[in-house]
């Protein structure tokens, strides 16, 4: 099992330095190291070991994230701003407003289940990445680990998925209990899941090519605000300007928002959730090659 | 073990690595001596694939940074200079995270023992936040020692520890090097090369400028320095080969005179005409 180090003993003729304990010493040797007998005898990644190697990272991130729920003052943050969005907009303002025949709450709640799985999922990955990239120095980690690059990118995101999937159950909570017309569909779900994942991996997209901390709030403010407002969230796309109406078109969570109102997919829905699974294969080779290059 | 050539580092118009060359042997600890800004830290990041060199090569135990680069994490470890812990996690996950990213599969006992080397084995279940300092450096080290590397680095094991604990993270550093484990470490504290390191290389402005035993460094300036206070109320120095040569430049001195021992901030005051700060 320790044939590598064998080898690796004759790389040791240009010693300049000391040589008091010389590779054949850690051969004979048996305390502390022999632990490590199997993982250094493979060279290649065992499959199972290589299938999960995405496990640590996301693991670390469920360990905090379990804490943070364990604080009431998150919990509490967290289902804040969907009641107020439901609060204002489909008790308040859309009380009697109808869309596509039935009334404003029952077009609302799925739109609000988007957007919210779309902020949660995008935001905690590129707000931790840009955190544990540029000031905890904790990303290190796992650039320094013998892990595929794409396995850190699977962890991140599926960890994104969690906090997505998280925040949109709450809705559905809330929306369960002021709706009577609620109703979750396996297209609904299969749509949900989507989302978080395309969102998880812009996260990480982001969180790898920013600067600063300041410079996601950027992206925030010039991506995410406009998509969670013109996306289909409040009121039909249709209703746009016909100029903005294309620019709408391209965003991710319009396509999100025509799909997830949907029971079966029409034309209309099928070509958004081609749309949909291209923008996350895109987003994922792209967080991926980000991670694969990364270099200070 | 390790072979390094030409190799260099460029950030914009800023060298702070430039044609690097050495080789380290297998169980040796080097050390790399430098003030603040003098590429070690660079050094380090590229042998431990954290940077690109723009140009250079160098092997670990045979094995490229450019091309082996999944083979080279398996043999090596990591003692950053910054603490990369997770802080709102406890010393236990931390290390138990470590230990499946390295594919550690008994690491419920490994741990225990690491733990234990470094005297935290009773912490283990405290978030990081509530660690002091020194702790945090120790941790690192046992997290380091998990994988049980070939290699291990540290880049600068014990900056900003107060003295007492800086000698006890010297301890700990000696006994990492069980089993002919190679450590190289980085350091601006003269101390800490002459104490730990089999040999040194001297670094500044990117430039690898001396590289010998702690003992021939010294010996290529002097075995002991005077000190006294000149006219102009400036501290000087004499460096002098023998206890004989000193006393002969203290007599005559009116103020503040010292007879000391040299050190390798005398070699590299003689060097570079800098302190090492």
């Amino acid at each position: 099992m320790r044939k590598d180090s064998v080898n690796r003993s004759n790389s040791s003729s240009n010693l300049s330095g000391s040589n008091r304990a010389n590779s054949s010493n850690r051969l004979n040797s048996s305390s502390g190291s022999n632990h490590l007998s199997g993982l250094r005898g493979s060279n290649g990644l065992s499959g199972l070991r290589g299938f999960f190697e995405w496990y640590p990272v996301f693991l670390r991130e469920m360990l905090m994230f379990r804490r943070k729920l364990m604080k009431l003052g998150y919990l509490f943050s967290a289902m804040v701003v969907p009641i107020i969005y439901l609060v204002t907009f489909g008790l308040g303002l859309g009380r009697n407003v109808q869309i596509q025949g039935s009334d404003y709450l029952t077009y609302l709640l799925p739109g609000l289940v988007a957007m919210s799985s779309m902020n949660n999922s995008y935001t905690w990955v590129a707000s931790a990445l840009n955190l544990n990239r540029l000031y905890f120095k904790t990303f290190q980690v796992f650039v320094q680990a013998p892990i595929r690059p794409s396995s850190i990118m699977i962890g991140e995101v599926l960890a994104g998925m969690v906090k997505g999937l998280f925040a949109s159950a709450l809705i559905l909570i809330v929306g369960f209990i002021v709706s009577r017309d609620l109703s979750i569909t396996p297209l609904f779900v299969v749509t949900l899941l989507l989302n978080c994942f395309l969102f998880s991996c812009l996260g990480v997209i982001v969180g790898m090519i920013t600067k600063s901390h300041e410079d996601t709030s950027t992206y925030n403010n010039f991506f995410i605000l406009p998509m969670a407002f013109f996306s289909g969230t409040f009121f039909p796309v249709d209703r746009m300007p016909e100029l903005l109406k294309y620019l709408v078109y391209m965003l991710p969570l319009t396509h999100t928002n025509i799909v997830i109102r949907q029971t079966i997919p029409d034309a209309a829905g099928l070509l958004s959730l081609g749309v949909l699974a291209a923008y996350a294969l895109a987003f994922f080779i792209a967080g991926s090659r980000l991670i694969s290059n990364y270099s200070e | 073990m390790i072979t390094i050539t030409g190799l260099a580092k460029t950030y914009g118009t800023i060298r702070a690595v430039h044609d690097l060359s050495l080789s380290i042997g297998g169980g040796e600890v080097f050390g790399l001596l430098g003030p603040n800004g003098a590429g070690k830290t660079t050094t380090i990041k590229m042998l431990t694939l954290l940077a690109s060199p723009t140009a250079g090569s160098a092997t670990i135990d045979g094995l490229s940074i450019a091309s082996d680069k999944l083979q080279i994490k398996r043999c090596i470890s990591v003692v950053p200079q910054e603490n990369n812990l997770d802080r709102e996690l406890t010393a236990y996950e931390n290390l138990q995270i470590y230990s499946m990213l390295h594919g550690i599969s008994d690491y419920r006992t490994k741990i225990e023992a690491c733990l234990n080397l470094v005297e935290l084995w009773d912490r283990r279940d405290s978030l990081i936040n509530k660690f002091s300092g020194g702790m945090q450096r120790r941790l690192l080290i046992a997290r380091a020692l998990l994988s049980d590397p070939k290699v291990l680095f540290l880049d600068e094991p014990s900056i900003g520890l107060d003295p007492q604990i800086r000698r006890q993270m010297w301890d700990v550093i000696r006994k990492t090097r069980i089993d002919g484990r190679t450590v190289i470490l980085t350091t601006h504290y003269i101390e800490e090369a002459e104490a730990l390191c089999d040999r040194v290389g001297i670094m500044t402005k990117g430039t690898l400028i001396a590289l010998d035993t702690p003992a021939n460094l010294l010996s290529m300036v002097g075995e002991y320095v005077v000190e006294y206070v000149n006219g102009e109320g400036k501290l000087m120095q004499q460096i002098c080969r023998n206890r004989e040569e000193a006393h002969a430049a203290a007599q005559g001195r009116e103020c503040c005179v010292t007879i000391r021992k040299s050190n390798l901030e005398d070699v590299f005051i003689r060097l570079t005409g800098d302190r090492i700060e």
